[in-house]
């Protein structure tokens, strides 16, 4: 289990558009993590859901706050019991292109990591070459046809998979994937997210899925939970399947009125509502609710205290508006237009 | 010159009314090890007047190659091999060289490229290089296409003194991707290309990208065509849609047609494929199976067999010509559904 306890992060900013104001990447994020479980975190493009997963990986130092590892706060440990606590954690990136050195066989790149673990277990050789065959089958690759390969010889499906196999060569009980199938054609997204739902449910991993398209983390976990950032700050939590029937807070009804509807099999949703304005982050909304600027329904109190995460739905729900209303935005299928 | 191309806006090179550009017959090849390599076969296709017209395909069938041959601008090891692209009051582009091309493209036909910031100079302010494309078009009053682009960047609720001061590095994606669509409308192009211009972007700066192309496209009856992966782009924008596979078109038809009564089993997949936010989600199954690259597309026979569910035994040697649907509106080329409704 994982416990992340009010982190912030601070990058201090030098000029350029945002001026020499430090940017607040996360501020004060805590969430909780159960093993084998699944959670997606969502947001536009810098409201801090990349920051918060490097700094679950241990890529990234948090400004304050701390991560807490089945019990066990990182900061009571040494540089090097937290390094071999980070392992547990492995990051897949948006980028499957940028994640393989162009210049090695692939079955290279797999046996490199494979060889420290089996130093570690004390395995042979022939235990390296089984095991990377089984994590790409484990992937859906076929081992024979790939590992004398070079990654340009893959597809970007393909190469996502195989950087999900080289991730799951340490064992670890957390996959972050950070945009995992934004780079791939929609027609080989699904097969990714299935294959992660499948990695969750067959070998217990817990699977924190980081995206902007809420449908996507449907299909990774339609049991998970849903975690939506603005700004660096939590604005609504809940299961996946509640966050789309009944978004509550106006930044998540944003984030879902803004998926594609396929007009003549959907009709829009009743209350879709797109705000015209761009996230800001030169605003400076200290003191008021983060999103007052783009939201329709702020008001005085809004810009003047900042609205508190709340818990409602007895516990399995939470939210930060004052004003809170579940708002039907998604898409409708009309009926009998299916396939 | 400028003499020349003044009379040819008024002909219609044998186009009908409707067609704003006719491709037929093209083939691009690209030269890869000494050999000749397909990107492109015998695409033919009718782009309608002041309508968006969707190319869809994935990774390698050709949609960016077909962006490319339509400015006449597939570069070496690529060539255009065979075929007319033929546009009202242009006339047919693959034979145009050199200057003659420099003159339409940009003006008459432009192009909004994927990832707008790589198609723009990062050493110089965005609006300087708005007066550099006015000049290179010898316009008479280059200062005129700043104030253009200004009431472009506020339509696009950008802050046009901000965004024409700045070098790209200071933009967001979704600024910059604006900016991208500023460059491509500024000339006021008759025809307007779009290379998957939404793909980088988070769905809140997408919808208002779409949004901002939906509204200027209908103000100026711009003709556009967008390439792109995504079934959704493409039912939130496009009028009618071109499925490309393995370099050849697969089918055609308008886009709620396509959607809601798709022939071609690729079609169907794609449709199936798409992460839905309603719905059991049991339902969507991945497309199986990975695209043919350039070197292992069949030579014969339907192109997506290998992947295909429905695979007859004729699929494997005699390619399925076009069958026409709905008043001649829909066609598309496959056997299983030939046989299914004869």
């Amino acid at each position: 289990m994982i416990e992340v306890k009010e982190i912030t992060k601070i990058y201090a900013a030098t000029g350029g558009m945002l001026g020499q104001k430090p940017v607040k990447a996360l501020r004060g994020v805590s969430l909780t993590l159960a093993d084998g479980e699944a959670i997606s975190l969502i947001g536009e493009s810098g409201c801090g859901k990349t920051t918060l997963g490097r700094i679950i990986a241990g890529l990234e130092a948090s400004t304050s706050g701390d991560l807490v590892f089945d019990g066990t706060a990182l900061s009571t440990l040494s540089p090097r019991e937290r390094h071999a606590k980070f392992q547990q954690v492995q990051l897949i990136q948006q980028d499957p292109y940028g994640a393989l050195n162009p210049a090695r066989p692939l079955g290279e790149a797999l046996a490199d990591p494979l060889r420290l673990q089996a130093k570690r277990l004390g395995k042979d050789a022939s235990w390296v070459q089984m095991r990377a065959k089984e994590l790409l089958q484990l992937v859906g690759l076929d081992p024979a046809n790939t590992l004398y390969k070079y990654p340009h010889n893959l597809s970007g499906g393909q190469r996502q998979r195989f950087v999900i196999a080289r991730a799951l060569t340490v064992e670890p009980k957390v996959l972050i994937a950070d945009e995992a199938v934004s780079m791939i054609d929609v027609s080989l997204r699904l097969g990714i997210l299935s294959l992660l739902s499948d990695l969750r449910s067959r070998l217990g991993i817990s699977v924190v899925f980081i995206t902007h398209d809420v449908a996507a983390a449907r299909y990774v976990a339609p049991k998970g939970m849903v975690c939506v950032i603005y700004r660096g700050e939590i604005v609504e939590y809940g299961a996946t399947d509640a966050i789309i029937a009944s978004p509550i807070h106006p930044y998540t009804q944003a984030l879902l009125s803004a998926m594609p509807v396929l007009r003549g099999l959907e009709e829009p949703g009743p209350d879709r509502y797109i705000p015209a304005q761009d996230l800001d982050l030169r605003l400076d909304d200290e003191g008021g609710c983060l999103f007052r600027a783009r939201c329709r329904f702020a008001t005085d109190r809004c810009a003047q205290e900042h609205p508190p995460l709340v818990t409602v739905d007895e516990g399995r729900r939470l939210h930060s508006c004052f004003y809170p209303e579940a708002r039907h935005v998604v898409a409708v299928p009309i009926e009998g237009a299916s396939l | 010159m400028s003499a020349k191309l003044t009379d040819r806006s008024q002909q219609d090179f044998g186009l009908s009314p409707e067609v704003a550009c006719q491709v037929r017959d093209l083939n691009v090849t690209y030269r890869v090890d000494g050999r000749e390599l397909s990107a492109l076969r015998e695409v033919s296709l009718d782009i309608r007047q002041g309508q968006i017209t969707a190319v869809i395909g994935e990774s390698g069938s050709g949609k960016s190659t077909l962006a490319l041959a339509l400015m006449n601008a597939v570069s070496s090891p690529g060539r255009i091999a065979s075929g007319r692209v033929t546009y009202r009051g242009l006339g047919e582009v693959t034979g145009m060289r050199g200057e003659e091309l420099r003159r339409i493209r940009g003006k008459a036909i432009s192009m909004v490229f994927q990832a707008s910031q790589n198609s723009m100079n990062p050493l110089t302010r965005i609006g300087a290089q708005l007066l550099d494309l006015a000049r290179s078009h010898d316009l008479p009053n280059p200062r005129a296409v700043l104030r253009e682009a200004g009431d472009l960047a506020s339509r696009m609720s950008l802050d046009a003194d901000r965004v024409l001061t700045s070098y790209q590095h200071q933009l967001s994606g979704g600024m910059r991707q604006r900016v991208g669509i500023i460059f491509g409308l500024v000339l006021k192009p008759e025809i307007l290309l779009m290379d998957e211009p939404t793909t980088a972007l988070d769905v809140l700066s997408q919808s208002s990208v779409l949004e901002i192309v939906r509204s200027i496209q209908r103000e100026r009856q711009l003709t556009t065509v967008l390439i792109t992966h995504d079934m959704g782009v493409v039912a939130e924008l496009a009028d009618r849609v071109v499925v490309l596979y393995a370099g050849r078109v697969v089918e055609e038809a308008s886009t709620a047609e396509l959607l809601r009564h798709p022939r071609h089993p690729y079609t169907r997949s794609l449709i199936q494929a798409i992460p839905r936010l309603t719905g059991d989600p049991g339902d969507a199954k991945a497309l199986e199976g990975q695209p043919p690259s350039l070197a292992s597309v069949p030579n014969q026979g339907c192109v997506f067999r290998e992947r295909c569910p429905y695979r007859m035994d004729v699929c494997e040697t005699i390619l399925p010509s076009f069958r026409f649907d709905g008043d001649g509106e829909h066609r598309f080329a496959c056997h299983y559904e030939e046989a299914r409704h004869d």
